[in-house]
């Protein structure tokens, strides 16, 4: 059995944003990333990352 | 009798034009067919057979964006490189009261409705069976596109020649259609079983540890599990003629679509039985020559106008016209990753990979173990194991920095020697 994949994680801060990003592109089928605005923090800007594993823009 | 001569050598012809056709012809019909299939979000199976079923595991050997690219060009994915069978257990459960799957001791499909009457030889029965219904579709043809061999479904040919013309547009609508399955879960589990009872052979086409500087390492393949068939019986050919008079030298005589232009209704069952007759007899030719494209079955004229004619094609048991799959990478050490649905994947449809979760920051366990795992590829190996084990087999990224404090810490005194 192997890992799951990263689930896509809310209310990070803006500057946070890479961290989270490059661990979830530590798992190679990873190949996409949303980052969405989600509201204003009480310091900073929070988004909503999102990991895919094929093209969302293509439908 | 010399219109049966005529509409004789029209459908021997027909079999033996193979040899003329480019292999760039064939790919081109092929390709019309399988977008068909793939309009009912089926992943097309081309040639047709009847031996392909859940459980069936093959090797796919390219990568995913090549695939795509296959996929898109081609129509369909050549079905190659098959590894095994799985021996599934399943059915009783999943199909849970359904006759005939759940009794004890029950045979497993498909064979329960292939060979009804066991070994010996007798009639499919499909009856019992899950049905599924496809929608008709719409096609042009053309003589000239070498799809009187290369289509699955031989009354498009045949229809094509009674009619006598150079081009056609048509509907084909698939009868008698079933599917039968099993759920991911339980495949998951055979294939886990089986990679485990032949890991040395897994491991050969597991992706080597990369180095420091390939962070993003080597693709890796995947293991494709077959978890739902669709089988078709019944095909129905309506065509009809842009324009007649097509057929010229090939045909060499006079216009067969004669034949169907009908008086009585006395007169008009005797030639339709005469044209079935004959189709029937010449079928053996044409088989012969495209062995492995036709699989038995038969075909008849249901209807016929002096521009527009109807065929029944009956294979002998129903046979697959596409499936359902999913995909299990294989990772370091030979051990496979979790399942992707093949048909998203080569349709690049976006898979969002779970329910999101909060972000919790990144607390200093968090840092140590972000900071160690990206210093050296083993580091990352070590902690995705260690995770399988103890974690749950949640992703990193979750790890890091989702609510984990506790096992964080727990990975860091068990993985990071402390000074």
């Amino acid at each position: 059995m192997a890992l799951q994949s990263p689930s896509p994680q809310k209310g990070v801060p803006r500057s946070d944003v890479g961290q989270v990003a490059d661990a979830m592109l530590m798992d190679d089928r990873v190949k996409w990333l949303a980052v969405v605005f989600e509201a204003k923090g009480p310091v900073e800007d929070q988004f909503t990352v999102t990991p895919y594993i094929a093209d969302p823009t293509v439908v | 009798m010399k219109i049966v001569a005529v509409l004789l050598a029209v459908l021997l012809i027909a079999g033996c034009g193979i040899s003329r056709l480019s292999s760039r012809q064939l790919e081109r019909v092929a390709k019309d067919w399988s977008l068909s299939i793939r309009a009912s979000q089926v992943i097309p199976v081309y040639p047709l057979t009847e031996d392909l079923q859940p459980g069936d595991v093959f090797l796919v050997q390219t990568p995913v964006e090549d695939q795509i690219r296959v996929y898109r060009d081609r129509g369909f994915l050549p079905l190659e490189n098959q590894l095994t069978r799985l021996s599934v257990a399943g059915y009783p459960a999943f199909y849970s009261q359904w006759p005939g799957v759940d009794g004890a001791g029950a045979v497993a499909p498909p064979r329960l409705w292939q060979f009804p009457h066991g070994a010996e030889a007798g009639d499919s029965d499909f009856a019992r069976a899950p049905l599924v219904a496809f929608p008709s579709y719409s096609f042009a043809v053309s003589r000239s596109g070498g799809l009187n061999v290369a289509l699955p479904v031989q009354g498009v040919p045949i229809g094509l020649n009674l009619l006598d013309a150079a081009s056609a547009t048509g509907t084909i609508t698939m009868k008698d259609a079933y599917t039968y399955g099993l759920p991911a879960q339980v495949l998951q589990q055979a294939l886990e079983e089986w990679v485990a009872g032949n890991g040395a052979y897994v491991r050969q086409f597991a992706p080597p540890v990369p180095a420091a500087q390939d962070s993003k390492g080597a693709k890796p393949f995947f293991l494709r599990v077959v978890n739902r068939v669709y089988l078709v019986k019944t095909v129905d050919v309506s065509l009809l003629a842009n324009r007649s008079g097509g057929g010229g030298a090939d045909v060499g005589a006079g216009k067969a679509v004669e034949l169907l232009n009908l008086g009585t209704e006395k007169e008009t069952t005797r030639r339709f039985d005469e044209v079935n007759a004959i189709i029937s007899k010449a079928n053996h030719g044409v088989a012969d020559a495209v062995a492995g494209e036709l699989p038995g079955g038969s075909v008849k004229v249901a209807m016929a106008t002096s521009r527009t004619i109807s065929l029944v094609e009956t294979f002998a048991r129903p046979l697959v016209v596409g499936y359902l799959a999913f995909d299990f990478p294989i990772l370091a050490g030979g051990r496979i990753g979790p399942p992707v649905a093949t048909f998203s994947q080569l349709e690049n449809r976006p898979q969002a990979t779970g329910v999101p979760i909060q972000y919790t920051g990144c607390d200093p366990n968090c840092r140590v173990l972000r900071t160690w795992s990206k210093a050296d590829p083993a580091n990352k190996v070590a902690l995705e194991k260690w995770l399988e084990r103890f974690g749950g087999s949640i992703a990193i990224a979750d790890f890091l920095t989702g609510d984990k404090a506790d096992l964080r810490q727990r990975a860091r005194e068990t993985l990071i020697v402390q000074p």
